[in-house]
């Protein structure tokens, strides 16, 4: 099965690519990815990519996809320390509280807020998300160490879409 | 300032055509009569104009045109926008020190004024021009009890249209430009900069920073932007009284702020269009690419409704924008 980080590497792969049409099938789980005008799309609404993925992860059974990113769910995430996970080690995710593009850093010319291996309290900013120019300083709200960071400087993120993932203390 | 002298402008305030006399002003703020003497001295020193007549008692005939903490209470008619006023004569960035009170505890309503700054600073710490005196530049602390952070946005439209609301008053032909910035004859005047302390379903506080271009001569421009920035001098040909600008500001954003947590956003959907620079016009958005979109109105919501070449509806919350 694939990783909801496999899964967002493809989509960024296809988008960029023409392939308009996409299937993987292994162990029963199918995920599909489609370009409904072949443009791209903004983030105004979850892109069709982006609802597929949805879809995908409700059927799947396998507990170490996320769920569709509900802000609840994301904060009881600490049931994923159970799952095994070959990659990363977390047990918490920093999700966005609201649709917007992602800041990796105060401006361009600064060095990002956090890095992997980053320690962060509760109250260390970690990003900004903004929309319509309100510039929303994201904090950690955990003590731990960052070790994921899973959207780009400047990259449209949902609401409740996972920004990092951290290693709580 | 203290607790008296605020009391004392706001008693003398609303008897602007009477006098009041050293004994009642005495009695009412529970202070000896050579305490308010005392007091009015400092408020001459501010600037404000003080006649003293004998047996009639004080009148004020003209409150300061320059800046202070004490001339920002004259007539201030707000409940709680301003009426914590912390004025500095030079800082950083409003921002900053509204930042650092927000996160001492400081009351919803707070309002940090400067009359310079030298670190001034729009999105992404860009450059504000902001020299002495020559405009506003103010910083809100708003602690919104009932807001969700993902509606708090929709707080930086409703603020440009408190400010398009005080300024079409003067008969100014005024633009929002979206989500926020404030334009006259296709030139920017005021810019908004809302910055956010929140937690996934709270709101710690948003700092509402206002930056505006009042009393600036042309050559008061930076060069870098004498083509796309204007002032209400510029626009107006009057010199304004900051004290009073900024009253009738805070007064049209406490306004508009209590519609807006009281009725939602849909009341300023339409106002807002009605105010909306390039509406119908074709510009260039870049998301990944580049393309060509054409400006339709605003979502419930806030976000820029756009259609492309294709005739394709797309509604934005953040993107850059080329205008």
């Amino acid at each position: 099965m694939l990783k909801v980080q496999e899964i967002r590497e493809l989509i960024k792969l296809i988008d960029e690519s023409s392939i308009s049409d996409f299937t993987y099938e292994s162990n029963g789980t199918k995920v599909t990815l489609k370009k409904e005008n072949g443009d791209v799309v903004t983030v105004a609404k979850p892109s069709p990519a982006q609802t597929q993925i949805q879809e995908v992860q409700e059927q799947a059974p396998n507990p170490t996809v996320e769920k569709q990113p509900v802000v609840k769910e994301e904060v009881k995430q600490e049931t994923k320390e159970e799952t095994t996970n070959e990659n990363t080690d977390f047990n918490y995710e920093i999700v966005s509280p609201m649709v917007g593009t992602f800041y990796a850093k105060p401006t361009p010319d600064d060095d990002p807020y956090v890095q992997v291996g980053d320690s962060v309290d509760t109250s260390s900013v970690v990003c900004i998300v903004e929309a319509m120019k309100l510039f929303n300083e994201i904090e950690a709200e955990v003590k731990g160490k960052i070790v994921e960071i899973l959207v780009d400087d400047g990259e449209l993120v949902e609401y409740g879409q996972p920004l990092f993932r951290v290693k709580k203390q | 300032m203290g607790n008296t002298r605020k009391r004392l402008i706001d008693i003398l305030s609303s008897h602007k055509d009477t006098y009041v006399s050293g004994q009642e002003l005495s009695n009412m703020l529970n202070i000896s009569r050579s305490a308010v003497w005392k007091h009015m001295n400092e408020l001459k020193k501010d600037g404000y104009q003080i006649e003293g007549v004998t047996k009639k008692g004080y009148r004020i005939i003209n409150s300061p045109n320059d800046l202070s903490a004490s001339a920002l209470q004259w007539d201030l008619k707000t409940d709680w926008l301003g009426q914590e006023i912390v004025y500095k004569e030079q800082v950083k960035s409003t921002q900053l020190v509204a930042h650092e009170l927000a996160r001492e505890d400081a009351k919803h309503g707070t309002v940090v004024v400067a009359r310079e700054q030298t670190e001034g600073r729009g999105r992404m710490r860009r450059y504000w021009d902001s020299k002495d005196g020559l405009g506003l530049w103010f910083s809100s602390i708003i602690r919104p009890m009932y807001i969700e952070p993902k509606r708090a946005s929709q707080l930086t439209l409703v603020a440009a249209v408190a400010i398009a609301d005080c300024l079409s008053k003067k008969g100014l032909d005024i633009k929002i430009k979206w989500p926020n910035d404030i334009f006259v004859g296709g030139r920017k005047l005021a810019g908004i900069l809302t910055e956010m302390q929140a937690e996934q379903d709270f709101v710690q506080y948003i700092i509402l920073g206002i930056g505006m271009n009042v009393n600036h001569e042309i050559e008061d421009l930076h060069d870098s932007i004498k083509e796309k920035a204007t002032s209400l001098f510029l626009e107006t040909r009057e010199k304004m009284n900051l004290n009073h600008l900024l009253d009738q500001l805070l007064e049209e954003l406490e306004l508009k702020y209590e519609m807006f947590i009281e009725d939602g956003f849909h009341l300023f959907k339409e106002k807002w269009e009605s105010y909306a620079y390039k509406i119908g016009e074709w510009l260039q958005v870049k998301t990944n690419n580049t393309w060509d979109a054409k400006v339709i109105g605003i979502h419930e919501d806030g976000a820029l409704i756009v259609t492309d070449r294709q005739d394709q509806e797309q509604v934005l919350y953040s993107a850059e924008i080329i205008w």
